[in-house]
């Protein structure tokens, strides 16, 4: 078997060596309008060998006498042509298909667009570059169909939720796994109270283009993790010719932005005064006796104190950005360095994110038969944040600081007259000047000014690879990359003030490390048997990850000059302690084959074995299948009437089944028991209930579309419809608390989703002439996301909102994390309180609605419209109903291109809709303890017949306005449109440039998120206080706004 | 050579394709199923393991301590915070408040811990006495469990005997999926589980510890005897009471136990809160620096203001708070845990920064097990009990010598002794069940009204979360 392998193989290879006469050939290249095309690729067919055209479009090449030459250029047609004896060669290239030529990267490969039966959508890199962002994938809003990227808020690198084709897990991950150079890269939040997005250790400008594999013709290549969409990111590469330098520097201004009016001083004692009398405690002016009441004060030099919190926690940041790469190429080497430097500051004082990289790619052929490279990245970046309260987790965080500047009292400073901070060391709140009653919160400004957060990674991302090719036809190539990161997590909690308090001062280190290696070996066929083409490639595949971290956190500060780790303290407590390992192995192939370029089918198939499933249920199998047929290569709609506009027409479908195990623990089969201690002595306890029939969750996804290209491609159509059956959830399916079963819950496939809808992406170019163009792309992607089945009996889940609150349900026939709150019926003009809607069961089941008002003043607080007592009060549990769903039903982007000679314009719009938010922050801001409330309070209700929204204001009122209580009237209308992005450039004509030796000049001015259009109420309808939950999305819990960043910058080419 | 290398790489890929040990890691940080009671330290641990879950941040650590007290008129809430019982002491509770949800969601998870152990030592490698010693302690922390949940979900046992609906009970382990449904047994069922289970702890509970420290962490034969006296005394047996209390309370002062863990009061009171393992202590859950109670769990974070608590709970210096009573002399030793702060006064019982070196949470006092047996004397005798009094006076004058309480009729002593439960067992999680065991109403306080048994208010809901996983169980009148 060896000795046929072998001889087959040098049969081959011999047969790449035959030579043949040569001549040197010359010549010019146009585009459509007779412009030179420089850079264009000459090369002769079948080989790597060629040249590239200069300024002036000319060549000259040495080639085979029987051989053919290929023309490409970025954006033009390929033509192809016999050299025959001549040596005199002009092309005109034309415009026409040119999306449809491009070279998009596919799974293990890359393919041409217009080969590609899959749904695939590509974004370049100069469109994600030069953008004030932290991450690549922040920069991907409103770019593609299908792939929605929200930001959650404006904490600086907070990961973005991404979303392909919607939802597409209840319990594991929905983020796409997102693939660097061909290997899978680590992905989330490795922060604490600063977020740590590790996709930015990825320098933006270093991205040649991501592609996101949607369909399952596309995705199951990746089988068990391609459920929720593949994102490739292709890092950029020399390009034929010399060196090329590029600089890119921006520096940027960046702001909160919607910030909601709160009360001012005056304001705040009027209204809290006028809820103490109300409640039947009236205020009494100090000294008196109850202490009792809200009183205003003037600072030293007798002005009143009238404390805007917002510009204690926010301010302007400034940032900048720095990035050089150099590239260049010949017929052997390829090469490409960069380095770069980021320093943002974001809105919040002291969210300062700095990161530093150096980037290496190589790609060298060694010989005809042989090619090595390999691509390196370090990455050094740390983001420094306060505890912003905005993360997963943290709404309810009282040191929050997206919730102290709307809940504290403006009445008091954050510094007393002698410039000592204003805080009450005994209650551990902030002093309460002359207020009588207590007020509640931290004082913010201590807490920025002594508590400190960092998140610090070290990381390497690399591989090498070696290509063997036996033949033109036949090649082996195997990949070893690794992920190493290293990220250092720092907390300090002073021990004055604040939430340092309760551990006395508190300083926490701890160390994470992530190690990842995978290793790929791809065989690839790729041959035409006449009008058979034919691609098939197998491989294998191992990726191996290891995580651990540990930790300690010293408490008990010995002095207050301590704040760090290694400073006194006087106990330690472990903390951040974690270890796991997992690892895939994997067997995949891929046959694409095609006639003629008109008929088109992929077959492709995988098979995962998985190390986080019992032995028995290791591995799984996944495939996908498509189908294309180009019809306007087809002679009759060539020569039909149809064929004169359409310049392509494609059909495609596909269909396929693919899984999802991103985010399953390590372990999740096992029953465990923990170790721990009790007292002083050690313990073991049941931990975890495992399921040894645990499974990939699978998805069966289906692909129907078309595209289409028209009036020479000035118009470009994709269509597609999807449908994702997803199946065999894993959920944490619940246990009667009763049970006692650890965490009340087992992890068992049991759940059942769904998701379809339609993508609609339009690119044009409504005006192409040689000083002015506009090119517009517009892209639009229905949902409808539909829970199919759940655990046991289809039981509800409440999701909740930082352990304190669950606005959010999961409920089989509705859309996932959809809004359930009591119905509220606004406010009875008769007596200022608020109606809400109970649900009445009788013993048949039947629900009837009942009215009832609720009245904190009184001892019966609710009573029925005609003011009886009520039987009970509106609770969620009892009287909750649906409100409507929180996952966008359509998004979209709108990006415009005009170009007016060196002027470019470009505005980005992103728009989502048809769904609702629940608006928490509202409840905390209208909530009647001694927290301040939004300007809208003062419409509250005085006197009978007032028709407002404010019920009358009775002092500790917690549950009219929703703080204790979920209700309809804080769920909101989510629809908006933001503009993005907004840039103006100018190009200096190269004419100018050339005298000097540069290549080219831009100078842009940008604004990032510069207005939003919508009827929200809060700070902005596009939020994710639960970051990238599943199952609560569009939650707005005290959560800080998104930031506006203005920028200026500059382009250079060398 | 082009071949060669060729062919070494396609081989060795072949041969690399998959590695099948690194398919089936073995975790390094957990214990599987398999493993967990294979060695007499493992079984040690696992029993060490259910006492971890009596002592959780939501159960003995000093939430439920705290629920007990807060729904009383011994204190005033200081921050309306939803997350520190505020909707507990203001009698807004719902079936999806937290407490309600967390407190039943963590008691129940210490009776499947219970449960799991029981079943898991049947075949440790352990000799018999050993194995029952264990069974028993876990027998012990299920019943006190229980008891647990019956004072806040359930009506009291004196109303109807026990007659109305008490909790699951559940006394197998769970390990898997499909236990879901199961219907509310009644109090006196559950109150004859809780009597079973320490009947049978006593028997096989060992008479001591080899040091103070486990005697004080540990259930030994006078822990569940006393445990017997505060569960007969909630059923109103009070002959029980007496006969149980027999047993580790002598007839006459001195009073001390006579067998076992020489449990007796110390002469200070304020040592009994600063050294945790003395012989009053019969029962307490130990906390170090490395074994911490959580962030507002602990008494300390509850009652203690900055910069050592959250100060959510000052004591209620009015009206009808014990703070305010005449029959608490001023000569007390125990008003010296009431320290006055920032226009407030706080009990200071558990003065130490809870996230650094919290104190102790008491369980079982053996002040309370004298209380507990004078009032079942007080109450069964026809006049005046002498030991009733004897007893009651035994704590009193340990704190203030210069009292000597001689109530005049038998109804004066039983008052005096409730009375003196507010004051001896203040902030240690009794108020509630001695308004309810007693049919008594909650005193109005603050702007919080007055609640009686009428109410439904009286007892809290069941948990939502159970109500909606468990299709038998049935929601408390009113809710």
């Amino acid at each position: 078997m060896r000795k046929l392998v072998f001889l087959v193989l040098g049969v081959v290879l011999l047969a790449g060596q035959l030579l043949a006469q040569t001549r040197q050939v010359s010549g010019r290249v146009t585009d459509a309008s007779g412009n030179p095309v420089p850079n264009a690729s000459v090369t002769i067919k079948g080989t790597n060998n060629g040249t590239t055209t200069n300024a002036d479009g000319t060549f000259a090449l040495t080639v085979p006498n029987n051989s053919r030459l290929v023309l490409s250029a970025v954006g033009l047609a390929v033509q192809d042509v016999a050299v025959s004896g001549r040596t005199d060669f002009n092309f005109t290239l034309s415009q026409e298909d040119r999306s449809m030529q491009e070279v998009v990267v596919v799974g293990y490969g890359t393919q041409r667009r217009k080969d590609i039966t899959g749904t695939i959508a590509s974004v370049k890199g100069n469109a994600i570059k030069n953008l004030p962002v932290q991450s690549f994938d922040q920069a991907l809003s409103g770019q593609m169909a299908g792939v929605s990227v929200t930001m959650p808020n404006g904490v600086l690198n907070n990961p973005p939720v991404i979303r392909v084709r919607g939802v597409n897990s209840i319990s594991l991950s929905s983020f796409p796994l997102v693939v660097v150079d061909g290997v899978p890269t680590f992905t989330g939040n490795a922060g604490g109270t600063a977020s740590n997005n590790i996709l930015g250790d990825i320098n933006p400008n270093d991205i040649e283009s991501v592609e996101v594999l949607k369909d399952a013709a596309a995705a199951a290549i990746y089988g068990s993790r391609a459920s929720a969409g593949v994102l490739l990111i292709t890092t950029r590469k020399g390009r034929q010719g010399r060196a090329r330098v590029n600089y890119d520097g921006w520096v940027g201004y960046t702001k909160a932005f919607n910030l909601v009016d709160v009360l001012n001083a005056t304001e705040y004692t009027t209204i809290k005064n006028e809820g103490l009398t109300n409640a039947g405690t009236p205020p009494v002016a100090a000294p008196g006796t109850p202490a009792r009441g809200f009183f205003t004060q003037n600072d030293a030099n007798g002005k009143l104190i009238d404390t805007r919190w917002y510009d204690v926690v926010y301010r302007t940041g400034i940032s900048q950005n720095h990035s050089v790469n150099v590239s260049g190429a010949n017929d052997k080497t390829s090469y490409f360095f960069s380095a770069g430097y980021t320093n943002q500051e974001g809105m919040l004082v002291g969210n300062d994110f700095r990161r530093m990289t150096g980037r290496l790619n190589v790609d060298h052929k060694v010989s005809s038969w042989l090619q090595l490279g390999g691509n390196m990245n370090y990455t050094n970046s740390i983001n420094r944040a306060p505890n912003t309260g905005s993360l997963p987790g943290q709404a309810f965080s009282i040191a929050g600081l997206g919730r102290l500047p709307i809940v504290l009292a403006p009445n008091v400073a954050p510094f007393n007259a002698d410039g000592t901070y204003n805080i009450n060391t005994v209650a551990n709140t902030i002093g309460q000047g002359n207020n009588r009653t207590a007020l509640s919160f931290y004082n913010p400004q201590y807490i920025i000014d002594n508590n400190k957060f960092s998140s610090e990674n070290d990381r390497i991302i690399g591989n090498v690879f070696a290509q063997l090719n036996f033949t033109k036809w036949l090649n082996f190539r195997t990949v070893y990359g690794i992920d190493n990161l290293n990220v250092t997590n720092k907390e300090f909690r002073a021990a004055l003030h604040g939430d340092g308090v309760q551990f006395a001062g508190a300083a926490q280190n701890t160390q994470q490390t992530y190690r990842r290696w995978d290793w790929q070996n791809l065989l690839t066929f790729d041959k035409a048997f006449g009008k058979n083409n034919v691609n098939l490639l197998v491989g294998n595949e191992q990726q191996y990850s290891n995580s651990q971290g540990w930790g300690a956190d010293r408490r008990g500060q010995t002095d207050p000059f301590y704040d760090e780790y290694q400073g006194g303290f006087g106990t330690i407590v472990p903390a951040g302690n974690f270890y796991g390992e997992n690892y895939l192995v994997s067997f995949l192939g891929r046959l694409n084959y095609n006639y003629a370029g008109k008929y088109y089918v992929s077959v492709n198939a995988r098979r995962d074995g998985y190390s986080a499933f019992a032995p028995e249920n290791k591995y799984g199998n996944f495939y996908g299948g498509s189908l294309g047929w180009a019809v306007s290569e087809e002679g009759f709609f060539r020569n039909s009437g149809l064929g004169k506009n359409i310049n392509s027409l494609r059909l495609k479908a596909s269909y396929g089944l693919v899984g999802n195990n991103q985010g399953i623990n390590d372990y999740a089969f096992y029953s465990f028991f923990n170790s721990g201690l009790y007292g002083t002595q050690a313990n073991l306890f049941y931990s975890q209930a495992g399921n040894r029939n645990l499974r990939w969750e699978s998805s069966k996804k289906l692909d129907l579309g078309f595209d289409m290209s028209l009036l020479s491609s000035r118009i470009n159509i994709e269509f597609a419809y999807y449908k994702n059956d997803i199946n065999n959830l894993i959920l944490n399916n619940p246990q009667s608390p009763s049970a006692g079963i650890p965490g009340n819950a087992i992890l068992t496939n049991i759940g059942s989703m769904k998701n379809t809808g339609i993508e609609l992406t339009l690119n044009t170019t409504p005006i192409r002439n040689t000083d002015f163009t506009w090119t517009s792309n517009f892209n639009i992607t229905t949902l409808k996301n539909t829970v199919t089945a759940l655990a046991e009996g289809n039981a509800d889940i409440f999701v909740q909102t930082s352990g304190l609150e669950q606005p959010s349900i999961i409920r089989v026939g509705e859309s996932i994390g959809s809004f359930y709150a009591v119905r509220t019926k606004g406010v009875n003009p008769t007596n200022g309180q608020r109606i809400f809607v109970q649900r009445i069961k009788d013993a048949s089941g039947n629900i009837t609605e009942r009215d009832v008002q609720y009245n904190h003043a009184a001892a019966q607080r609710w009573t029925n419209m005609d003011g009886t007592p009520a039987t009970r009060g509106a609770d969620q549990a009892s009287d909750g109903q649906i409100i409507g769903p929180a996952l966008p039903k359509w998004t979209g982007g709108w990006d415009n291109t005009v170009r007016f000679k060196g002027f470019d314009f470009n505005l980005l719009l992103f728009f989502s809709g048809g769904n609702y938010v629940y608006n928490g922050t509202k409840a905390g801001l209208r909530d009647q303890r001694n927290w301040n409330n939004s300007k809208d309070v003062l419409t509250r209700w005085q006197k009978p017949g007032d028709v407002t929204e404010i019920p009358r204001i009775v002092f500790g009122d917690n549950l009219s306005n929703g703080s204790a209580l979920v209700q309809s009237q804080n769920v909101e209308k989510g629809n908006f449109i933001k503009g993005r992005n907004i840039a103006i450039g100018y190009t200096i004509p190269k004419t100018m440039m050339d005298r000097i030796g540069i290549n080219s000049i831009r100078f842009y001015a940008a604004v990032q998120n510069a207005f939003t259009i919508t009827n929200y109420t809060g700070f902005d309808p596009e939020t994710s206080t639960n970051g990238n939950s599943n199952g609560s999305p569009s939650v707005d819990r005290n959560s800080v706004p998104q930031a506006r960043t203005i920028l200026f910058g500059v382009n250079v080419g060398f | 050579m082009k071949l060669k290398i060729i062919s070494i790489l396609i081989i060795g890929a072949i041969f690399a394709s998959c590695q099948k040990d690194r398919l089936s890691p073995i975790p390094q940080t957990q214990l599987s199923d398999a493993v967990a009671f294979d060695t007499p330290e493992r079984a040690l641990q696992q029993v060490n393991g259910i006492y971890s879950a009596l002592k959780g941040g939501q159960f003995y650590a000093g939430r439920y301590l705290v629920y007990q007290d807060v729904r009383g008129e011994e204190f005033i809430n200081l921050t309306n915070n939803g997350v520190t019982a505020f909707l507990t002491w203001n009698f807004t509770v719902t079936p999806t408040a937290n407490e309600v949800q967390n407190f039943w969601a963590a008691a129940y998870a210490t009776i499947n811990r219970a449960n799991v152990v029981i079943e898991g030592l049947t075949a440790a490698p352990i000799a018999d006495n050993l194995r029952k010693n264990y069974i028993a302690e876990a027998k012990f922390v299920r019943a006190l469990s229980y008891f647990s949940l019956l004072q806040i979900y359930a009506r009291p046992f004196t109303e109807g005997n026990g007659n109305k609906p008490g909790v699951p009970l559940r006394i197998t382990a769970i390990t898997s999926s499909g236990s879901n449904n199961i219907a509310r047994s009644t109090v006196a069922e559950v109150y004859a589980q809780i009597v079973k289970d320490l009947n049978e702890a006593e028997t096989d509970l060992p008479l001591n510890y080899a040091t103070a420290e486990l005697n004080t962490t540990r259930a030994h034969r006078n822990t569940a005897v006393a445990l017997k006296t505060r569960v007969y005394l909630s059923m109103g047996d009070y002959a029980k009471v007496i006969t149980e209390g027999n047993k580790m309370v002598s007839a006459s002062a001195p009073f001390q136990a006579s067998t076992g863990v020489a449990n007796k009061l110390n002469p200070s009171i304020a040592t009994t809160f600063t050294s945790y393992t003395t012989a009053e202590s019969v029962l307490s859950m130990p906390f170090t620096g490395l074994d911490l109670p959580g962030t507002q769990n602990s008494l300390n974070s509850y009652y203690n203001p900055g910069p050592n608590g959250n100060g959510d709970f000052a004591l209620n210096t009015s009206g009808n708070g014990i703070v305010a009573s005449t029959a608490w002399g001023a000569t007390d030793a125990r008003r010296a845990f009431n320290i006055a702060s920032g226009g407030q006064t706080y009990l200071r019982k558990w003065p130490n920064n809870a996230g650094s070196l919290p104190d102790w949470a008491p369980v079982i006092r053996y002040s309370e097990v004298m209380l507990n047996v004078a009032e079942a004397e007080a109450r069964q005798a026809a006049a005046v009990s002498t030991r009733g009094l004897a007893l009651l006076n035994a704590v009193r004058q340990r704190s203030d010598a210069t009292v000597t309480l001689a109530p005049a009729t038998k109804d004066d002593l039983i008052n005096a002794i409730l009375l003196e439960r507010r004051i001896e067992l203040l902030g240690e999680g009794f108020r509630s069940s001695d308004v309810t065991r007693t049919g008594g109403s909650f005193n109005a306080k603050g702007s919080v009204a007055a609640y009686g048994p009428s109410s439904n208010l009286y007892i809290w809901p069941i948990s939502n979360n159970e109500l909606v996983t468990n299709k038998e169980m049935v929601q408390n009148d009113g809710y």
